[in-house]
């Protein structure tokens, strides 16, 4: 398998993917955003549909357009603080017309849905490389801002009179969720990217840990969703977005499965 | 300790004004409540003094950047975050850009939670929970603690405890402390002045003099 080179391609996004996407997932999920996550996906839709029309590298222009939604969104939220849901609704709204007028003029070809589902056999060297440095930068930000962020998303008020400039680091945060998501669109597929941003932190919120270990369990499970849902894609000839999906859920059942019967043999042991 | 002069506060700059007119003289070492109804502008007067908001009209002075807050428990934050103890206040050690650590320990200490700094948040009752936000505002080494209706949802025995050890901070550590209650009898029996407002608007009094107050109304009331 790993004799083809798009296979190594397809590796090499996928563990990147597989730190960005909970290392992100688990700031959304901890402010009750995880639906974000969703939103911006679409709004990837749309940026890759902008991309492909004017002959643009479609991830760039994925991120740029995704980053634009996002601070949209941090903007909103000053106007409508009681309905965080609605301003998801109305950049969805945006987005999702944006990219079905743009497909259904007929101004694209079929190479969309790649990115809906999506692809392993498609990642070229090119799409490696900005994939590639657009992750670096994000994980180099995230680290950078680490402890900020777990203060903001703990008790936003709070780190406002600690001192953190949370207004500057929320729209910083909303461009990291428009790099993680544009680049994971060409593996995972834009329809269950949000899934990759929750569902490993799902399963490691099961654990009950603190901070950094819950991080810690996001990272691994998100790392074991990706790669054996790329590596029975492969064999399965699929697209890797529905088997990645899958692995997350199964992963989750799993370890929600070993917590009971855990914690069923403590309380037989209670009752000798 | 803090200074406020014919201050009026609206939001957006449209009225009417949610605070009215307010004029207080807050001395070191003080232990002011802040007494008033829902929507009685309790909490905006508290985000002023924090500097989250800034006043519409008037004269504010606060003459410490030394600022230590406990927010209001249900309110403000998840009380399921996966976080221990010690990375909450860990975390506001380094948003401080205190390089010792070990004040994470001597502030956990003061509220005789030291042995708590490993157990996540989500496992300590209300009362342990409110001592852990009152250990992260001893963190800056406060000269001034705000407290946002503390003893919120708590029982007895824990607002006892509670009380007991804000007071110690207040009569032992000279701190000064301004805390929104909604509780009277805490108020009379903690603070050495009352601030009850309504409307936006309200005069600072002793809690002598208050007390003697309430007396009359309650007095008058009954006849």
């Amino acid at each position: 398998m790993l004799q083809y080179s798009f296979m190594q391609n397809a590796l090499m996004v996928s563990v990147l993917i597989s730190i960005l996407c909970p290392f992100i997932g688990v700031f959304l999920v901890l402010r009750r955003h995880s639906m974000m996550g969703d939103t911006l996906a679409h709004s990837s839709f749309a940026g890759v549909a902008l991309g492909i029309m004017f002959n643009f590298n479609p991830i760039i222009s994925s991120f740029i357009f995704t980053s634009i939604c996002g601070f949209l969104i941090e903007l909103m939220r000053n106007y409508y603080k009681k309905y965080a849901e609605l301003i998801l609704v109305i950049t969805l709204t945006l987005s999702v017309g944006i990219a079905i007028t743009i497909i259904s003029a007929g101004n694209i070809g079929a190479s969309i849905n790649t990115y809906l589902f999506g692809s392993i056999l498609t990642v070229s060297k090119q799409e490696l490389m900005t994939v590639f440095i657009l992750s670096i930068i994000t994980v180099i930000t995230l680290i950078a801002l680490y402890d900020k962020l777990i203060y903001i998303t703990f008790d936003e008020e709070g780190a406002k009179i600690a001192g953190i400039k949370v207004t500057l680091i929320n729209y910083v945060f909303a461009l990291l969720v428009g790099a993680t998501i544009s680049v994971s669109i060409r593996i995972i597929g834009i329809l269950v990217l949000s899934s990759m941003l929750a569902v490993p932190v799902a399963t490691a919120f099961q654990l009950k840990k603190s901070f950094k270990l819950t991080l810690t369990f996001s990272i691994i499970f998100g790392f074991i969703d990706v790669i054996v849902g790329l590596i029975s894609s492969y064999y399965i000839n699929s697209a890797p977005g529905g088997t990645i999906a899958l692995t997350s859920v199964f992963m989750l059942i799993l370890v929600i499965v070993f917590k009971k019967l855990s914690l069923m043999s403590k309380k037989s042991d209670c009752s000798f | 300790m803090v200074e406020i002069k014919n201050m009026c506060f609206s939001y957006n700059g449209v009225l009417p004004f949610v605070l009215n007119n307010i004029n207080l003289h807050i001395k070191k070492g003080d232990y002011l409540s802040i007494l008033g109804e829902n929507g009685s502008g309790k909490s905006t007067l508290v985000k002023i003094i924090l500097k989250i908001l800034k006043p519409t009209n008037g004269f504010i002075a606060i003459k410490t950047d030394k600022i230590g807050y406990v927010p209001q428990r249900f309110e403000n934050f998840n009380s399921q975050f996966p976080i221990t103890v010690f990375e909450v206040l860990n975390f506001h050690r380094k948003a401080l850009g205190i390089k010792d650590i070990e004040y994470v320990y001597k502030s956990l200490k003061i509220v005789h939670m030291e042995k708590f700094a490993k157990e996540l948040i989500s496992n300590l009752s209300g009362g342990q929970m409110q001592k852990i936000f009152i250990a992260r505002a001893l963190m800056g080494e406060p000269e001034l603690i705000i407290l946002d209706e503390p003893s919120t949802g708590l029982d007895a025995h824990s607002q006892n405890d509670l009380y007991k050890i804000i007071k110690h901070l207040n009569t032992h550590l000279g701190i000064t402390i301004i805390s929104i209650e909604h509780n009277l009898r805490v108020a009379l029996v903690n603070s050495n002045s009352i601030l009850e407002l309504t409307d936006g608007t309200g005069t600072i009094r002793s809690t002598k003099e208050y007390s003697m107050k309430f007396q009359e109304v309650s007095v008058n009331a009954t006849v």
